[in-house]
């Protein structure tokens, strides 16, 4: 964060909680970034290195109480894919100090709610607190970041449960064993190419030494940050974070891998049978990492064709040609680079080469052609509101600004981004067209119906031309 | 506002420039005739496409460029056709809104258009395990309840739908009784008003929320329905029956003893079924109402192997909590945690807004919500007991299972204790 301002109150404050206190549970206080018209991200680090951003926000009873570890399924290895989400599964169980199920119990009972998420480049706990009872939630979230019990029963019972999510989102879904096709081809090198979930071989193999190995490594307070955002004084929060957090030792973390995925040099296409009705069509081109300039612009162009039913993709295929029943794209907001991804439904009737040429024709056309002011403006229009709409609660704020944070380093980001949008000129969506959009680095993914007039492929996967 | 001007529920703040905001009809897709299930939601959706005889592209753009979404809701009992506004672009919104309410242009090449995409639409949920679970729980458990109708329609009725019928609907749904209009962020009590009051002066007058339909009944004896769809790994599996409606005296009582039983994470349904044994990612219990009782439901998705004991074993836990209630300690647990756990679902303008027009089109209690807290406090171990016994069936019972039946059809129908009915149906069945 730059730290645009400070509050001279916060660095008093800092100074007088750090009295008495020992070197791991001093506050440092970094200074202070703005978060939309009214509020201040206000930025503190514990002496043992555990991040702190906090904001003062008294518009509800409730405090958004946020840990964000710098670990994902990135950190993994080959034949260890899936023990970061697993790991988050098991930090719900037995403490030092707490029973199984004694965790979620004591949330529950001062109405938390809790969750918790892992993706390629971090994992996110989150709770929700009514203001009264941010105390004992801080400490049950500190407990579990140190004094977690790994052991057989519950690391068994937790697989069981992980491999049940695996089928729900992953087996039996069409749309998720397709998306996690379209990037185990597109990727051959970086540690993206695996699924966040892990594959089911490698969360069968897992014993609990692994788990114990894992939680060694990268939960400790240098490998995370907290964010607090709601209705709670900063005192009381700043005292209790050095109360229940102060005595835990830093570790050494391991670097992320240095993997650089090589360039693409030729369009990957594969071809799969699925029980579905109708064919589907996955595309993943190559695309940059969040933090590069190019985001931004390509953020926008993906919302002029994929952006809402007005959208040029939208509207050719869903409504002029009548081709498609669902189109949508995504552009994903990682570390390092990622996919650019474009996902179609076909209409009964209609084959994947129909979609995939009437998108091409459209891609084409962003290739040579600046899109329209009125286009460019529908699309910036389209992402201020989302992200406005992201920020209604303190939960909202707390994700928003936490993502930023682990991502970019730059919890403000959000609004940054935000405040760069005006400045995009049809110009600049050209130039990330031309740099992105190419065939020869991109990845198509036929889905054909199984018992389809034309379904040769055995239910395997089949490579074809381009 | 008075019963001379619209019901107008509203609430400022303007701590982020959005608006959320539209109207609901006391009225939903429950008044469909029966060969015509579908019209409410084609005939809203129409609505939107065709305001003021523009072309739906034209009102798509228009939204987009305000920096707003409007979407719609269709239940059996209420409507809503709402959205988000960033602040700058409120009256804009307001004039569209307008139009779509009280102009809409229903063409005939759009009406068609929009039934070819239902029907893709009705193909695309094919591809849905828990789509297709919870489509064939409500209809197999409301069978010839309004409830237990599609609200998009089939093929048949689709197709039988025409230009008049659509001009009927809009006409049944669309007067100044029927409709209720909120507002909650940055926008102040006259503009909202303003807003509000041109649309219903537009309007015809009267036509106040229809009767809601009789409580549906109890199908007798346990039915299993088994929607069977080859190759799947996992089951889809809810099972329950009729449940209560808050305008029952013993609703907050049934509500803790559900909670108990299946309402959090760390409820006796995900500690026995998720925790102790991993069968399933999710389990959970949930008493769900319209204008009149909906279901009570258990709803677990175990791998195809575990299914049969999944489902015993939901059937004995369900057996135990009826017969043996639940205790004080956890009486007292679940009372803390819905009172406390109550801030969120009023922690913003637009929820604590939802929660008042829940009141209106569900047919709550007035001061529902306001009292939610008191009425959580008063309740006894006594009354949840006998809310489980009075509200809860362990005889009438509807089990709908997807999976694949040659796998595991056999061992499923031995799981269940006196099963009266089984119907195996193809998944791909309207």
């Amino acid at each position: 964060m730059s730290a645009q301002n400070s509050s001279p109150n916060l660095a008093a404050l800092t100074e007088r909680l750090n009295e008495g206190r020992s070197a791991h549970s001093k506050l440092e206080y970094l200074g202070r970034s703005k978060f939309g018209p009214a509020l201040w991200i206000e930025r503190f680090r514990l002496g043992n290195g555990l991040s702190v951003l906090y904001v003062e926000e008294h518009a509800a009873p409730t405090v958004a109480f946020h840990t964000w570890f710098r670990v994902g399924s990135r950190n993994e290895k080959p034949g260890k894919t899936g023990i970061a989400h697993l790991f988050e599964h098991l930090m719900f169980n037995e403490t030092e100090g707490l029973a199984a199920g004694e965790f979620d119990r004591q949330l529950e009972e001062l109405g938390a709610e809790s969750n918790a998420s892992t993706w390629l480049d971090w994992t996110h706990y989150d709770i929700a607190i009514p203001s009264s009872g941010f105390e004992r939630v801080v400490e049950l979230e500190a407990e579990r970041m140190a004094h977690l019990v790994l052991r057989e029963p519950q690391v068994a019972s937790e697989k069981e449960v992980v491999m049940n999510e695996r089928r729900y989102r992953v087996e039996d879904d069409v749309e998720g064993a397709l998306n996690e096709l379209l990037w185990a081809t597109a990727f051959v090198e970086h540690p993206y190419r695996w699924p966040t979930i892990g594959w089911m071989s490698d969360i069968e193999s897992f014993d609990v030494q692994d788990c114990q190995t894992f939680y060694r490594t990268f939960y400790a307070p240098n490998n995370a940050t907290l964010v607090v955002v709601g209705d709670v004084a900063p005192e009381r929060a700043l005292r209790k974070l050095q109360d229940a957090y102060g005595t835990y030792q830093p570790a050494p973390i391991p670097p992320p891998p240095a993997s650089v995925e090589p360039q693409q040099g030729a369009e990957k296409r594969l071809q799969v049978t699925k029980l579905t009705p109708t064919w589907k069509l996955n595309i993943g081109y190559h695309s940059p990492a969040l933090g590069h300039p190019d985001h931004l612009p390509l953020s926008v162009l993906s919302e002029v064709l994929f952006g809402g039913r007005s959208s040029r993709l939208v509207k050719a295929l869903v409504r002029d040609k009548e081709l498609a029943s669902d189109v949508r794209a995504s552009l994903s907001p990682l570390s390092d680079p990622g996919l650019f991804e474009i996902f179609v439904s076909a209409r009964e009737g209609v084959v994947a080469e129909q979609l995939l040429e009437v998108v091409d024709a459209e891609l084409a056309r962003v290739l040579v052609e600046p899109v329209t002011a009125d286009e460019l403006a529908r699309a910036t229009a389209r992402i201020e509101l989302s992200l406005l709409q992201g920020l209604s609660n303190n939960e909202g704020k707390a994700s928003t600004i936490g993502f930023y944070e682990v991502v970019l380093g730059n919890p403000s980001a959000s609004f940054e981004r935000l405040a760069a949008l005006p400045s995009i000129r049809p110009d600049d969506l050209l130039v990330v067209a031309k740099r992105y959009i190419s065939a020869s680095a991109r990845t198509v993914i036929l889905v054909q119906p199984q018992g389809d007039p034309d379904d040769d492929a055995g239910g395997d996967d089949v490579e074809v031309a381009a | 506002m008075s019963a001379a001007g619209p019901v107008l529920l509203l609430e400022r703040d303007a701590a982020l420039p959005l608006v959320h905001g539209g109207v609901c009809t006391r009225s939903g897709s429950a008044e469909d005739p029966e060969d015509r299930l579908g019209l409410t939601r084609l005939c809203q959706r129409l609505m939107r496409r065709t305001a003021a005889g523009m072309a739906a592209d034209e009102v798509d753009a228009r939204i987009d460029r305000m920096g707003a979404a409007l979407g719609l809701d269709i239940g059996h009992g209420s409507t809503a056709l709402s959205g988000t506004v960033v602040e700058r672009s409120f009256d804009e919104y307001m004039q569209l809104f307008e139009q779509v309410l009280t102009a809409p242009g229903f063409a005939e090449d759009e009406l068609d258009r929009l039934k070819r995409e239902t029907l893709a639409e009705l193909t695309e949920i094919l591809d849905s395990d828990q789509q297709l679970v919870q489509r064939w729980f409500l209809r197999s458990l409301l069978a010839g309840h309004p409830y237990g109708r599609t609200v998009v329609g089939t093929q048949k009725t689709l197709a039988a739908i025409t230009l008049a019928d659509v001009r009927e609907c809009y006409r049944r749904h669309f007067t100044r009784d029927n409709l209720l209009f909120s507002f909650a962020g940055a926008v102040d009590a006259e503009r909202a008003e303003r807003a509000a009051r041109a649309i219903w002066q537009a309007l015809p007058a009267g036509g106040g929320a229809p009767a809601a339909p009789p409580e549906p009944e109890e199908q007798p004896g346990r039915r299993l329905v088994f929607v069977d769809k080859p190759e799947r790994t996992q089951t889809q599996i809810l099972i329950g029956g009729i449940g209560g409606h808050p305008s029952d005296p013993d609703y907050f009582p049934l509500m803790v003893a559900n909670t108990v039983f299946g309402g959090t994470f760390t409820a006796r349904l995900t500690q026995e079924v998720r925790a102790k044994r991993g069968w399933s990612y999710g389990a959970y219990s949930s008493i769900g109402y319209d204008r009149r009782r909906q279901a009570f439901s258990m709803w677990t998705f175990p791998k195809a192997e575990d299914a049969a004991a999944c489902v015993a074993l939901e059937l004995q836990m369900l057996s135990d909590w009826w017969q043996g209630g639940i205790t004080r300690e956890e009486l007292d647990w679940a009372k803390r945690y819905l009172t406390q756990s109550h801030a969120f679902s009023c922690d913003t303008a637009a929820k604590r807004v939802g929660l008042e027009l829940d009141e209106l089109t569900s047919d709550l209690p007035r001061g529902h919500y306001a009292r939610f807290v008191a009425h959580i406090g008063d309740v006894t171990l006594e009354a949840a007991n006998q809310a489980i016994q009075k509200r809860i069936s362990l005889q009438n019972l509807t089990l709908v299972v997807v999976g694949t039946h040659a796998a595991i059809g056999d061992d499923l129908r031995r799981a269940i204790p006196d099963l009266a009915e089984e119907r195996v149906v193809p998944f791909d069945t309207e």
